[in-house]
This record gives structure tokens, C-alpha cells and sequence, in this order.
């Protein structure tokens, strides 16, 4: 297996850490509840892959110190959108990582996309978006 | 005495694919899910995007699966005559819920034992499969 799937996932993890800080303070009460769970989530996931790449021997990708959002977090709306789309896409590279991995490296990649695909469904329902689940999650269109 | 062995050559009849008991079942799903519809109109917003997504499923795993099902095979499609779903509209949700987390179980288990070629389809079914558990309530 190449550690750069994991490498990538890893980037991945970093972003959805950083996005989930300005979509948390935008939210209601209820929903940033979700919005620290799926940050923690996430963060469990980067400590993981992080010991699993120094395992392989590879040097774990460092979060970057900022990131672009793709716009401005202003609202409710912009959040709930925000964290929908951060789910899809950190469930893409997940997915992307399935072929390339096996055995505990792909029940590692399995779990994650599952858990990515049943947040993005869980952030569609709060914004009130129907249908709140997609055929083929993680699939890029 | 030679030892009995099955004839694996020439002759012997192909391995039925592994993907065909997961396709039977996302055919069974779908029409479990059209039957409630059927059964209960108000669930059609919840319930049939599932459905539809259980046919998708199918469709692309009858792309895969190496040899077609020949017709009058032991799994019929179960959408050709769903049984319809007997007490309330709760106790049909939550047979619904229970095929779920069983297709999600099965799902599961074929992206893991899946060749690399297949693995990313399983692994987007069986996550589908989940995001199903938090629609179908």
C-alpha cells in the first residue's frame, strides 16, 4: 500500500478540523453540538493516520496554518452548507483510498467514508435539504 | 485410492460472482421500500430517494457481477412481487430500518473482501446503506 493515499486522506483531515472552527460559531446551539462532534470525529481520524504513515515510515503532511474557505461563513446557512460540503468532500478522498488499501487500511478508510457520508446527511437535514442522502456518497460527480 | 476432489477445470460450472447475493439484496431493499410507499403514501418523501438509490445500486452492480443471474435462479427479483408490509406505518419503518443495518452489515463486509477495482463501489453502497438508518425513522 502507498502512503500517500493515507498522506492525502491526512490533508484532508486537516482541512475539515480547520473549517469546522468558523462553521461552529455560526451554528445553533443544537447543531454545534454535531459540529464539536464531527470535529472530534475528525480529529481522531488525523491522530490515527498520523501514527499510522510514521508507522509505514512516511512523514505525516503538517496541517497548514490557515486555510481558504470557499466563501464567507456569515450565517447559519452559509455553515450548515459549509460543513455539508466538507463532509462530501473529505468522504471523497476516503473512498478514493478504498482501492488502495486493504485489511485494517481499508476497514480504517470504509469506517471513515461511512462516517463522512452519514454527517453530510445529518448536516443536509438540518439545512432542510431533501433528499438528505445521495446514491453514491463519496463519488465525485 | 485417489482422494475424491471436486473437477475444477474445464467443465466444472463457473463460481457464482460474490457481488450476486449483494445485488439480490438491493433489489430486495428497493422493493421492500416501494412496498411501503405503496402501503403508506405519507412515507413517500422519506423513503423514496431510498428506494431509488437501492435501484442504482443494482443497476451498477448487475455491470459487475461476471455472470448474469440466469432467470428462474434461486433469488427471484423480490421486487416483482413485494410482499406487502403488514401492521402500522411504525412497525414498517422499523423492518425497514433492521433490512438497513443488515444491507449495511453485508455491504460492509463485500467492500472488505473486494479486489481493488471494486472496493470504492462497495464502499459508497455500504456507506449509503448507513446514511439510509438516518432517514428511514
Amino acid at each position: 500500500m502507498s502512503p500517500e493515499v493515507l498522506a492525502a486522506a491526512l490533508d484532508a483531515e486537516h482541512a475539515a478540523i480547520f473549517a469546522y472552527g468558523p462553521i461552529g460559531v455560526r451554528l445553533d446551539t443544537a447543531s454545534a453540538g454535531d459540529a464539536r462532534q464531527a470535529e472530534a470525529g475528525h480529529r481522531a481520524r488525523r491522530d490515527a493516520l498520523v501514527l499510522r504513515l510514521t508507522e509505514l515510515g512516511a512523514t505525516p503532511p503538517p496541517a497548514a496554518p490557515s486555510y481558504t474557505l470557499p466563501y464567507p461563513v456569515t450565517d447559519r446557512a452559509a455553515a450548515l452548507k459549509l460543513a455539508t460540503e466538507v463532509e462530501e468532500r473529505t468522504a471523497a478522498v476516503w473512498r478514493a483510498a478504498l482501492p488502495e488499501t486493504t485489511e485494517a487500511d481499508r476497514a480504517t478508510a470504509l469506517a471513515a467514508l461511512t462516517d463522512c457520508a452519514v454527517r453530510a446527511t445529518r448536516w443536509r437535514r438540518r439545512a432542510g435539504v431533501s433528499p438528505a442522502t445521495v446514491p453514491f456518497p463519496g463519488r465525485v460527480a | 485410492m485417489r482422494p475424491l476432489r471436486r473437477r475444477t477445470g474445464e467443465g466444472a460450472a463457473p463460481a457464482p460472482d460474490p457481488l450476486a447475493p449483494l445485488l439480490a439484496e438491493a433489489l430486495s431493499l428497493a422493493g421492500q421500500h416501494e412496498a411501503a410507499i405503496t402501503a403508506f403514501p405519507v412515507l413517500a418523501d422519506r423513503l423514496a430517494p431510498v428506494a431509488a438509490a437501492h435501484r442504482e445500486h443494482a443497476t451498477a452492480l448487475t455491470k459487475l457481477v461476471r455472470t448474469p443471474e440466469p432467470s428462474g435462479s434461486a433469488s427471484p427479483d423480490p421486487s416483482a412481487s413485494p410482499s406487502p408490509p403488514g401492521g402500522d406505518a411504525k412497525g414498517t419503518l422499523a423492518a425497514l430500518r433492521g433490512a438497513e443495518q443488515k444491507g449495511l452489515k453485508s455491504a460492509t463486509q463485500a467492500c472488505q473482501a473486494a479486489p481493488a477495482e471494486r472496493a470504492a463501489l462497495l464502499g459508497s453502497i455500504a456507506a449509503a446503506r448507513a446514511t439510509h438508518l438516518e432517514v428511514v425513522r
